[in-house]
């Protein structure tokens, strides 16, 4: 059966190793199982940019509907990945740490990195300063959810916290609480 | 923390700015919800006139009305509050505009204050008295040399300048080529064949 990418309705290419049947199962073989989950997790990592998707859930392989559809199914070849194959390759991402268990102490859903927290410290900080923000004082909520898409929209604030924690480590962010919430200034480090 | 230069400190005026922000991110998510509440007014209302209830259509129409008020309302809240905010920190800046030239100020006395008046003409004075001793030791120089010393640079000088015109002259004349004195001597050949094709076309008797 001959193997081809394929484009989905949201516009991601789907590499051609996602039309084949073996690739939903967990393989036995161990190479074959190594190889598979570095293929799974790049392939949930770059579609995570794609979409900006930072949770996955084991239960997006449990019922269609969720924002993984397009790669955790493939009505094409009529195969999905088992929740328990998928809770597998969140625990080896997680192992890999390209992914952190949010919250902690369960294993069920998984923040995804497809920017490390150093990363997205980085990409903080230059928007910050490419939109004049140092020195002045933000919350975390105008950051994650600006009234103009930024690079930053939709950040969920575990990493957001992250990330300027990693800023105030070299001076270059400042965390202000107060008795309602958080806020945080940029310096220009 | 605490290592290198460290940030600065959270002022009350920080916290308070902090706080109106806050303010504003909970007034602007209560629009939001507000939002989601219309949209689902609006919809019940149409399910409730597919149905034929047309009253309940109505009453959910009508805390539709209500929500919108609302709404109209936050926004007026959220614009004095994004007011007070941005003159906050206008104010913020302006007082940092201030200290700015309060510091040039204190720089530019420190500097006037080196640089008075009377030093500065002590100065000129200084500079003025340096330059006279500086000209009399050149005359005590100069005047070092004899009588007999200047004559001979003067005569120097003369025939100096002697050898500069006496030089440039008769360069001049050898260079010229000197006029011939005798007639030109041309072949009577070349003379003569032109002539005689002359002759033929125009019979007018030469001299």
């Amino acid at each position: 059966m001959a193997l081809s990418t394929h484009t989905t309705p949201s516009g991601f290419l789907l590499p051609s190793i996602h039309s084949a049947p073996p690739f939903f199962t967990e393989q036995p073989n161990q190479t074959t199982h190594a190889h598979l989950t570095e293929q799974w997790t790049r392939l949930i990592l770059t579609y995570a940019r794609h979409k900006r998707l930072f949770v996955l859930r084991v239960e997006d392989a449990e019922a269609p509907g969720s924002d993984w559809d397009e790669i955790l199914r493939n009505e094409r070849i009529n195969r999905r990945i088992l929740p328990s194959y998928l809770s597998s390759l969140m625990a080896a991402m997680v192992a890999k740490n390209i992914a952190v268990y949010e919250p902690a102490k369960q294993t069920r859903a998984v923040l995804l990195y497809w920017r490390l927290p150093e990363e997205w410290a980085d990409v903080l900080h230059s928007w910050a300063t490419a939109t004049g923000q140092l020195n002045t004082i933000l919350t975390f909520y105008e950051i994650s959810d600006p009234p103009i898409p930024s690079p930053l929209s939709g950040i969920p604030i575990p990493l957001l916290r992250r990330a300027i924690t990693i800023l105030s480590r070299s001076n270059r962010a400042q965390i202000i609480g107060v008795a309602d919430g958080e806020g945080v200034r940029f310096f220009v480090g | 923390m605490g290592s290198g230069q460290s940030t600065p400190k959270v002022t009350a005026h920080d916290r308070a700015i902090l706080d109106l922000k806050l303010q504003r991110d909970k007034l602007k998510q209560y629009q939001k919800k507000i939002q989601v509440v219309l949209d689902r007014e609006h919809e019940i209302a149409k399910v409730h006139l597919a149905t034929g209830q047309k009253d309940r259509a109505v009453i959910a129409l009508r805390r539709r009305k209500y929500q919108q008020s609302l709404l109209l309302k936050t926004d007026s809240q959220l614009e004095n509050l994004e007011q007070l905010v941005s003159t906050i920190e206008f104010s913020l800046v302006e007082l940092s505009v201030l200290h700015g030239l309060k510091q040039g100020n204190e720089v530019l006395q420190e500097i006037h204050r080196e640089m008075s008046i009377e030093s500065v003409e002590k100065l000129m004075d200084e500079t003025q008295e340096a330059r006279e001793y500086q000209r009399e030791i050149g005359d005590l120089l100069a005047n070092r040399l004899t009588h007999e010393e200047e004559d001979a640079v003067q005569a120097e000088l003369l025939a100096l300048q002697g050898e500069a015109l006496g030089q440039a002259e008769p360069e001049v004349r050898l260079d010229l080529p000197s006029a011939p004195r005798s007639l030109p001597l041309v072949s009577e050949e070349v003379q003569q064949a032109p002539l005689e094709a002359k002759r033929e076309r125009v019979p007018v008797p030469s001299s």
